[in-house]
């Protein structure tokens, strides 16, 4: 390595690291803390020696940038980033590796700025709809900045799925782009062209703006799907660009699902964090009792007010049992709704109330991760 | 027959006001009061007779829309006329008022309301509770904007606030003329404040109403005041 104070700050950040996973902690972020705050350009100038990856959206970055690992591994060596771990410090740890590919997960906002600090061969866009709005404001000002940055990095191909009105206007600009398309899906959020203001003229699934911004007319279309088999399919297209065979994924395997068992009873975790995955998760298969975990710490979003536009119709019938540090705000929602849940104290609690064998549980971030993780 | 109507959800729906709606046909259903409610999208025209309007919180671009569509129909301005409520959240508060700022351009408003609302230079994000004469007990909240919304003579604010911004001057949240009610609260603020779904659907009969008992509804609201305070 030529330059030195890199090479320090990698060895002091790596020893760091080491020393925090002797006392219990993971230690996926502290690395690249210390390598950042030592080498401010530590990301631009480990990105030099190695093929960069990025992958950005909403929903699905984790499972997805996992598919793409895998993908990609056909052809070299990965390093990728540790669970959830998607802002610069993350992709700084992630980047200490001596891996010929790099596969991050970035954060929607963090990621104008490591597209311009790692010069990637591929970004790929999944999707963009409303989430912790307490940080992201609008959905727009997101999509404004991906925009802005995809006509800016000339040597970055960038796949997006423009089904989604924002990923296509993202990607408007932008000098490469492989535009995808699964026939068209409703957007939560799409009612204005975020090119040009205008009412956006949906038929059906599909849109076209008189500004010319429309899904019918894509690079590469696949039939219509899932969000994991969307996802799948489009982590196989950043593996066509670079060469690699197409990989046949499960459809739990582009989930965040888990199964655990707790209190005897097997219990089916599904990771759910914003109007759009919550509407996902809803629409699947589930077991007649389920227990829904509401909580409201920075990554889940500090406001529930979310939680009225989606709709737990598909929960009507069901045994549901509430509980989580905001699970008050999701009791009151299913009552408004017509539907009764028993709303108690913890997750203890809940799985006690389960007379059935299996269970089915819908978890926002942290409660997944403190339960499952 | 309680005519609620949802005004350009689709537009002004970016923050779960949509369910103010739902509080309020429900309140009312407890309370032995029929009504129904009804979404009219930017495309269609907007009912003059019905009893309740509701608007909700958007970005710029939507605002822009949905005010040009409501300015071009006029339908909000006679039904005021007539004595019907209107609940304006965020962005529709500012729609409803005699200027307002979106992508950096300035428009005249509704004039429903003597309320200006200028663009500020930092985002209001939070909890937030205010003091309200109309309500014993605060009404609670979330607020997402960067409005700067002052106060014209002949309105009255929703209250004083007690923590967070709303107006983000004079330290009072919204505005209040006759059956005109704007507020910066979202959450929605009828879900957690079940008190003032019921004033307007008192303002909407014309006459004092029930008292409605949904333990559920106060015990949540009851829970978010002690939660911010």
């Amino acid at each position: 390595m030529a330059n030195p104070r890199l090479a320090f700050a990698i060895a002091v950040a790596k020893s760091a690291g080491f020393a925090s996973k002797l006392i219990g902690n993971k230690g996926e972020t502290l690395p690249g803390r210390i390598l950042l705050a030592l080498e401010p350009e530590a990301i631009s100038l480990l990105a030099r020696n190695k093929k960069i990856i990025l992958i950005s959206g909403t929903n699905g970055k984790t499972s997805t940038t996992k598919a793409v690992a895998t993908i990609v591994r056909q052809l070299g060596t990965v390093t990728t980033s540790g669970s959830g771990s998607n802002l610069s410090w993350g992709a700084a740890g992630a980047l200490m590796s001596r891996a010929e590919y790099a596969v991050l997960e970035i954060d929607e906002l963090h990621l104008p700025s490591i597209i311009a600090q790692s010069d990637p061969e591929i970004v790929l866009l999944l999707n963009l709809t409303r989430d912790q709005l307490h940080r992201m404001h609008e959905v727009k000002r997101v999509s404004d900045r991906w925009h802005v940055e995809c006509a800016e990095a000339s040597n970055t191909i960038f796949i997006g799925d423009i089904d989604d009105p924002y990923i296509n206007y993202a990607l408007a600009n932008a000098t490469n782009s492989v535009r995808v398309s699964f026939g068209g899906r409703a957007h939560p959020d799409g009612a204005v062209c975020p090119r040009c203001g205008s009412y956006l003229k949906w038929v059906g699934a599909n849109y076209s703006c008189s500004c010319g911004l429309t899904n019918k007319i894509s690079d590469r279309k696949f039939k219509k799907g899932s969000a994991a088999s969307r996802n799948a399919a489009l982590a196989n297209v950043v593996g066509e660009v670079l060469d690699a065979k197409p990989v046949k994924f499960k459809e739990s395997e582009l989930q965040r699902n888990i199964t655990k068992e707790f209190a005897g009873k097997k219990a089916h975790f599904r990771l759910t964090k914003n109007p759009a995955s919550w509407t996902e998760a809803l629409s699947a298969e589930h077991k007649s009792d389920v227990i829904l975990v509401l909580n409201s710490r920075q990554v889940d979003g500090i406001d529930t007010s979310w939680l009225w536009d989606v709709s737990f119709k598909p929960l009507k019938g069901k045994k549901v049992i509430v509980c989580g540090e905001r699970g008050i705000d999701m009791a009151y929602r299913l009552h408004v709704e017509g539907i009764e849940s028993t709303l108690v104290n913890n997750f203890d609690e809940a799985i006690a109330l389960v007379k059935k064998k299996e269970v089915s549980v819908l978890a926002a971030y942290t409660a997944f991760f403190e339960l499952v993780m | 027959m309680l005519e609620i109507i949802r005004i350009h959800n689709e537009l002004m729906g970016t923050y779960g006001d949509r369910g103010n709606a739902d509080v309020l046909k429900f309140r009312a259903s407890i309370g032995g009061i029929r009504s129904q409610v009804t979404d009219i999208s930017y495309t269609q025209v907007i009912p003059r007779t019905a009893d309740i309007y509701l608007l909700g919180g958007a970005e710029d671009a939507a605002q822009v829309l949905s005010y040009a569509a409501l300015a071009k129909s006029k339908a909000l301005g006679t039904a005021v006329s007539k004595g019907a409520v209107v609940l304006a959240v965020c962005a529709g508060f500012q729609i409803i008022g005699n200027s307002f700022v979106a992508n950096d351009e300035k428009y005249s408003g509704l004039g429903l309301i003597d309320v200006h609302t200028s663009a500020g230079k930092k985002r209001l994000v939070g909890d937030i509770a205010i003091e309200s004469e109309f309500f014993d007990a605060n009404l609670t909240g979330f607020e997402n904007h960067s409005g700067i919304t002052a106060l014209g003579k002949s309105v009255m604010p929703l209250g004083k606030v007690v923590v967070g911004n709303g107006n983000g001057v004079a330290d009072v949240d919204g505005a209040v003329s006759g059956n005109i009610f704007g507020t910066y609260l979202h959450g929605p603020v009828l879900a957690r404040n079940p008190e003032f779904a019921d004033l307007l659907l008192e303002r909407a009969v014309g006459e004092p109403i029930k008292v409605i008992h949904d333990e559920l509804a106060d015990q949540y609201a009851k829970w978010r005041r002690a939660a911010i305070k």
